[in-house]
């Protein structure tokens, strides 16, 4: 399988993302926004998959 | 150092001495990352395999262990190695070298014998007075003592590098001052002016009031002097990580340093603003006047100098490696990092986190809105972004490449020590998140059980449940991810016969030290302005402190921290039924 | 010395960040007159606390129209008193110190935080709008039980708020011709006269009367009963005031003496 990033670049964005929801939640909160755990988590399942499956997309298909 | 050979191969000695210093240093983390996992259960009240009496001698092990024995054991193994690799010359004695790690070494073991000693009734030490000891919470003189002789190796320490700069100077007069040498020396001028604060709190109060040689001491006095060290001490543990950024960044990332010049003022800056900023610690202080307080306040300000200009060299200095490397467009360049390598992918994100903890330090330091997180789990959330990151991850980093320069030897796992350093990063932010939102509701910080009978933390989103299994989780990665950091590092010692990827040569800063005026090497000067700005500073609140309670302060009796909770109880209870009958 | 462009323009800026911190946190200290712990507390040595006017009875005072001062005393591990009660909307000043360690003085969640160092007292001054019942925790490290020091803040209603005190003079034991006296005393600890009905109950007497008290004063009520029209045995008083309740049992009995014990204030 090839990916369209390296996975080392891949594992630093995937905790990056992990990293931005947590303290989005904060950030949101205090702006009176409050997300539950579970839409949090849902959030994040949702924005690593498709980090995920943008990764292992091939390059160049449907583009 | 001759081209292509390792630092190990140029100067076998005193890598053997390097990698003692790193050995002490990482035995240090592994005890002190166990601790930390004990207490980030034990609080939560998610698992407490102790007593909660006993949570305190845990902690005072943590503090103790992370902050004076990991950073400083790592920080002199860095900085003998920045001063012999740029000098490019070995200590003038290297019995000398040896003497004063043994110094440090001795007196690590004697302070963490007091203080384990504490875990078992067997022996009669005690020391649960965490890494801050304020009297009159009384530890066993050893305790003492073993900080006195560790800093004191430190202090040869500093006069070993001086004199290798010395004798380095006679052979080349004239020459501006390696970069890394000149961090190292105008570091250690900080410890020395900061340091002498902590050496008369005990010398001359502490220790002959826990010998019972005087009666009683003052404890404002003891506490600022204290502080006085207490802050620089932090910039003696991130500046070991500034030199890596600054050195060791640019290099990994495939550029050169930015600016030689700015990293000197950088430093400079430093050495004249980190001691007369302590009062910071004090804002809640009673007998010590808000006009005190405001200056430390306004000095305290004036330090995020420094720091801003490190953020504006280490970004341009990435970017210039990027675009070597074919890096394009505003943003695109930073994918051409290599975030492949551990060493440069740790500081990177080490840095990310240092420039998030330093917003929430400037909430500490703006003196009124102190008081919303004074000792709440803000302050360990602020800790931990930046000693428990910023130094504590780039030192893992930097130790990915520079372990494997002091071996000889090929770093084993690379893949495995990037999910190291990214594991560290994603449970830094678990972790401190919920100490920064905690702290905000109230939580206290150093206590075993802060959940309290008489009233509910109020939490704007979420609930505390939820803060305690998120402060627990991010605990639990951290802790998986030093004890991961410590396998790689024992693997790799024993894994000879190979060769470092890396050829050990650091290249010259873009601008070089030619574009800057001399006088920034005059280190004397620097030494008297600082020495100025100190006396300026700290000598009217001395001044106030010791003609209100006295230099020996009023007569107060020793609390000696081995008296088990029930008798304390106890008394305080009669004491208490005495003053309402009375 | 050579500085990029774009170095200078960082380095203006981050000047300009700097500044405005500072300013902001001197508007917030001159401006908005946040006023923060400092020097104006008069110092204390520790064991002299128990003499000291103001520590030796740790305790809430009126001090002027809506202006009260506590006297609280930080020790391992509690402190006194607990629970402190004072009124919302009033400008109330802590004064607090320590008879042994460093402890310090939280009320969670707000920023009314301040060390408590021995030999030194901290001056706080808040005024709470919100009543209810704050935690009153101690968050500097004082030893093995450190996490269970912890008292209350009572934030009450103006209306519900006094500094009154009962107290009942009666005696437990009296003879079968003897007097039952019973003294009921009434405290005003705050500066306003205050009308209380004061009651005293014992047996089938009741006595009731309305005092006026001053501030700062108090007044007293008696019930005399003749023993023998109670008869021999236990009877049971009481005595109230607004909300106060006290009661006893005072024995009728044959060869006892008179001996006097006060009941205790509320
Ligand atoms: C395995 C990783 C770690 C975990 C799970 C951890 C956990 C904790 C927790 C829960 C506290 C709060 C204790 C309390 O206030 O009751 C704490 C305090 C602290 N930690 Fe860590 N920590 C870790 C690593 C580190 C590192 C690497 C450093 C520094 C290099 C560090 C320095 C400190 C300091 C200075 C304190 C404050 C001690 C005190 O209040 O006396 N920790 N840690
Ligand atoms: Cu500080
Ligand atoms: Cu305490």
């Amino acid at each position: 399988m090839r990916l369209r990033t390296s996975p080392a670049k891949l594992l630093v964005l995937v905790a990056l993302c992990l990293v931005v929801l947590v303290e989005l939640r904060t950030a949101l909160a205090f702006v009176g926004v409050s997300l539950s755990i579970g839409a949090t988590v849902a959030v994040g399942v949702a924005a690593i998959a498709a980090l995920l499956l943008w990764a292992v997309r091939p390059a160049g298909s449907g583009e | 150092m001759p081209n292509g050979a390792t630092f190990a191969d140029a100067y076998p000695t005193q890598a053997r001495h390097i990698r003692a210093a790193f050995w002490a240093s990482f035995l240090s983390l592994g005890v002190g990352a166990f601790f930390g996992l004990i207490q980030a259960l034990h609080r939560t009240d998610i698992l407490r395999v102790i007593e909660s009496q006993t949570y305190y001698t845990v902690l005072t092990a943590h503090g103790v262990f992370l902050v004076i024995s990991f950073t400083i054991f790592f920080l002199v193994g860095v900085f003998q190695w920045a001063v012999t690799d740029s000098l490019e010359r070995p200590p003038v004695d290297m019995r000398f070298t040896w003497g004063w790690y043994g110094l440090m070494s001795l007196g690590a073991s004697l302070t963490a014998f007091a203080i384990l000693a504490g875990f078992t009734d067997s022996i009669d030490v005690r020391a649960n007075v965490l890494f801050t000891f304020y009297a009159p919470l009384q530890a066993h003189p050893l305790f003492y003592v073993g900080l006195v002789v560790f800093v004191v190796g430190t202090w040869l320490a500093g006069a070993d590098w001086f004199r290798s700069w010395l004798a380095w100077k006679g052979d080349n007069p004239g020459e501006r001052i390696p970069l890394p040498t000149f961090m190292v020396l105008t570091t250690m001028i900080m410890w020395y002016i900061s340091s002498i604060g902590v050496a008369v709190a005990i010398l001359a109060f502490i220790l002959p009031w826990s010998l019972e040689l005087t009666g009683s001491l003052n404890p404002t006095l003891t506490r600022t002097l204290f502080w006085y060290f207490g802050h620089p001490v932090v910039y003696f543990w991130l500046l070991p990580a500034y030199l890596l950024w600054y050195i060791l960044l640019p290099k990994l990332a495939g550029g050169r340093l930015f600016s030689d010049p700015l990293a000197r003022v950088v430093f400079i800056l430093f050495v004249l603003l980190s001691t007369p900023v302590g009062i910071h610690h004090q804002y809640l202080d009673p007998g010590i006047s808000e006009g005190f307080k405001f200056i430390a306040m306004t000095n305290t300000m004036f330090l995020l100098l420094p720091s801003l200009l490190t953020a504006f060299t280490i970004i341009a200095s990435m970017e210039h490696g990027a675009r070597q490397r074919g890096g394009e467009g505003y943003f695109n360049w930073l994918t051409a990092l290599p975030w492949r390598d551990p060493a440069f992918t740790g500081m990177a994100l080490a840095g990310m986190v240092f420039a998030f903890g330093g917003f929430t330090g400037i909430v500490n330091a703006g003196m009124n809105i102190n008081y919303l997180v004074h000792n709440t789990l803000w302050v360990p959330g602020h800790i931990h972004t930046q000693v428990g990151t910023a130094a504590a991850l780039t030192f893992m980093a930097g130790a990915y490449w520079l372990v494997p320069q002091l071996t000889g030897n090929r770093l084993v796992g690379r893949g495995l020590a990037l999910v190291q350093v990214v594991l560290w990063f994603v449970g830094i932010v678990f972790m401190t998140n919920s100490m920064y939102r905690g702290g905000l509701v109230g939580i206290p910080r150093r206590t075993a059980e802060p959940q309290y009978e008489g009233f509910e933390y109020e939490v704007a989103a979420g609930s505390v449940g939820e803060l305690n299994a998120q402060l627990a989780i991010g605990g639990t990665i951290l802790f998986v991810s030093a004890m991961l950091f410590l396998a790689l590092m024992v693997l790799t010692a024993f894994n000879g016969g190979t060769e470092p990827i890396d050829d050990g040569s650091i290249p010259p800063a873009l601008s070089g030290p030619e574009d800057s005026p001399a006088v920034l090497d005059n280190l004397k000067l620097w030494v008297a302005i600082a020495a100025v700005l100190v006396v300026i500073a700290y000598s009217f609140p001395l001044a106030s402190i010791v003609s209100r309670g006295g230099l020996f302060g009023p007569d107060i009796g020793p609390i000696p921290v081995a008296i088990d909770a029930a008798s304390t109880v106890a008394r305080t209870a009669l004491e208490a039924v005495s003053a309402v009958v009375r | 010395m050579r500085i990029h462009q774009y170095e200078r323009v960082w380095l203006l800026a981050s000047m300009v960040l700097i500044v405005g911190f500072i300013a902001t946190i001197t508007y917030g200290a001159v401006g908005l007159g946040i006023t923060m712990v400092d020097d104006r507390g008069a110092t204390i040595a520790p064991d002299e606390i128990n003499e000291d006017e103001r520590f030796g009875d740790p305790r809430v005072e009126q001090v002027g129209d809506d202006e009260y001062e506590v006297y609280a005393v930080a020790m391992t591990f509690a402190f006194q008193p607990d629970p402190i009660e004072i009124p919302a909307d009033s400008e109330v000043t802590f004064y607090v110190t320590s008879r042994d360690v460093i402890h310090s003085f939280y009320v969670v969640g707000t920023n009314t935080n301040t060390m408590v160092i021995p030999g030194e007292i901290s001056v706080v001054t808040v005024e709470f709008d919100e009543p209810g019942e704050y935690g009153l925790i101690c968050t500097e490290y004082c030893g093995a039980a450190h996490h269970e020091m912890e008292g209350q803040l009572a934030v009450l209603e103006d209306e519900e708020f006094d500094l009154t005190e009962l107290e009942v003079e009666a005696p437990d034991e009296v003879e079968p011709d003897g007097e039952i006296e019973i003294t009921a005393t009434v405290t005003n600890g705050q500066l306003e006269a205050i009308e209380e009905t004061v009651t005293v109950e014992l047996g089938d007497e009741t006595l009731e009367e309305s005092v006026t008290v001053e501030g700062d004063e108090s007044e007293s009520v008696t019930l005399t009963v003749d023993a023998a029209d109670l008869g021999e045995g236990d009877h049971d008083w009481t005595a109230s005031a607004g909300d106060l309740t006290e009661s006893g049992t005072v024995s009728v009995v044959e060869g006892s003496e008179d001996d006097t014990e006060g009941g205790d204030d509320a």
